[in-house]
C-alpha cells in the first residue's frame, strides 16, 4: 500500500473514532478490512448516518444515500478509502 | 458501544440509578427532568441556525424519552417507563407516577430525578438549576411518607430557593418530620414517619 493510501485510511479511522465518539479505542484497534457494522467494529444504523455526514463533510464529497453501492462502500476501511478516492477524481 | 451514546445528563441519571437497580429485574423507572438535555438542544438549533446539516446521532437522541431508551437498551429492560417534563415539582410529579405504578403492583419502582445547567444562551430563562445534580431513589410500597397536595397562598406564598429533590434530601438528612414545597400554584406536604 503507498503512504497516501496509509494516509487516508488512518485519518478515516480518525474520522470514525471522532464521528462516533467511539471510547477506549485508537486507529490501531481497527483493522483496514475489518467491517465496520454489525460483527467487526458494531456500528449500527444512526452511525452509519453520522459517518456519512463526517465523509461528505471532511471530503468535500456528495453521497447518494439511495444509491445500491452506497452500502458496500461503507464495508470497511478500505472501500471507503476506494469510495473517497474515486469520488475525488471524478 | 452504546455508552458513547450517554450525554453528560445521562451519564449523571445512570450514575445514580444503575447501582440502586443492581441486581433487580423488571423495575419500571420514572425519568424525571424539567429542562432535559439542553446542551444537546443547543447544538442542534446552532447546526440549523447556521444552515448546517443535523448529525443524525444528536437528531436521534434529540426526545426526552433518549435517556430511558438508551437506559433499556444497556440494560435490556422492556418493563414500563416514563420520561417526565413538570415544571418546578417535577420531582413531586415523579413520585405521584411511580405511587401509581407501586398501587399497580409493582414491588418496587426506580424514580430519577436529573437536571443540568443550561448553556449560557439559556441562562437568562432557566433560572432554577444552581448546579447539575442527579437523585435516585428505589421505592417500595410502605406508609413511613405521606405526600399532599395542596394550594399556594396568594397573599402570603411560600417560596422555596432551592430544587425540591435537594430540599427533600437536605430534610431527609436533618431528620426534619415534616415540610412544604411550594411552586407557583401548587404546594406539597411532605412528612416523614422515621
Amino acid at each position: 500500500m503507498s503512504v497516501p493510501q496509509q494516509d487516508l485510511n488512518r485519518d478515516i479511522k480518525l474520522l470514525i473514532i471522532e464521528a462516533l465518539g467511539l471510547e477506549d479505542i485508537s486507529s490501531q484497534d481497527i483493522d483496514d478490512d475489518q467491517p465496520l457494522f454489525g460483527e467487526g467494529l458494531g456500528l449500527d444504523s444512526v452511525d452509519a448516518l453520522e459517518l456519512g455526514l463526517a465523509i461528505q463533510k471532511k471530503y468535500g464529497i456528495k453521497i447518494d444515500a439511495d444509491a445500491k453501492d452506497t452500502r458496500n462502500h461503507f464495508t470497511s476501511v478500505t472501500s471507503l478509502a476506494a469510495f473517497v478516492t474515486a469520488k475525488q477524481a471524478a | 458501544m452504546h455508552r458513547r451514546r450517554l450525554s453528560r445528563l445521562a451519564r449523571m441519571a445512570f450514575a445514580v440509578g444503575w447501582p440502586l437497580a443492581d441486581g433487580l429485574r423488571d423495575v419500571p423507572l420514572v425519568f424525571v427532568s424539567r429542562h432535559g438535555e439542553t446542551p444537546r438542544t443547543f447544538a442542534i438549533l446552532s447546526d440549523l441556525a447556521e444552515e448546517q446539516p443535523l448529525s443524525p446521532t444528536q437528531f436521534s437522541l434529540s426526545v426526552h424519552n433518549a435517556v430511558i431508551g438508551l437506559w433499556s437498551i444497556m440494560r435490556g429492560e422492556t418493563c414500563e417507563m416514563s420520561a417526565i417534563a413538570a415544571s418546578a415539582d417535577g420531582f413531586e410529579q415523579g413520585l405521584l407516577e411511580a405511587a401509581g405504578l407501586l398501587h399497580d403492583g409493582a414491588p418496587a419502582v426506580l424514580l430519577i430525578i436529573v437536571e443540568e445547567q443550561p448553556p449560557a444562551a439559556y441562562r437568562d430563562w432557566v433560572d432554577d438549576v444552581p448546579f447539575d445534580y442527579a437523585l435516585g431513589l428505589l421505592l417500595t410500597p410502605g406508609n413511613s411518607w405521606s405526600l399532599a397536595l395542596g394550594k399556594q397562598d396568594a397573599t402570603n406564598p411560600v417560596v422555596v430557593s432551592e430544587p425540591h429533590a435537594l430540599s427533600w434530601l437536605r430534610n431527609l438528612l436533618t431528620g426534619q418530620a415534616g415540610w412544604t414545597h411550594a411552586g407557583k400554584r401548587r404546594t406539597w406536604h411532605w412528612q416523614h414517619k422515621p
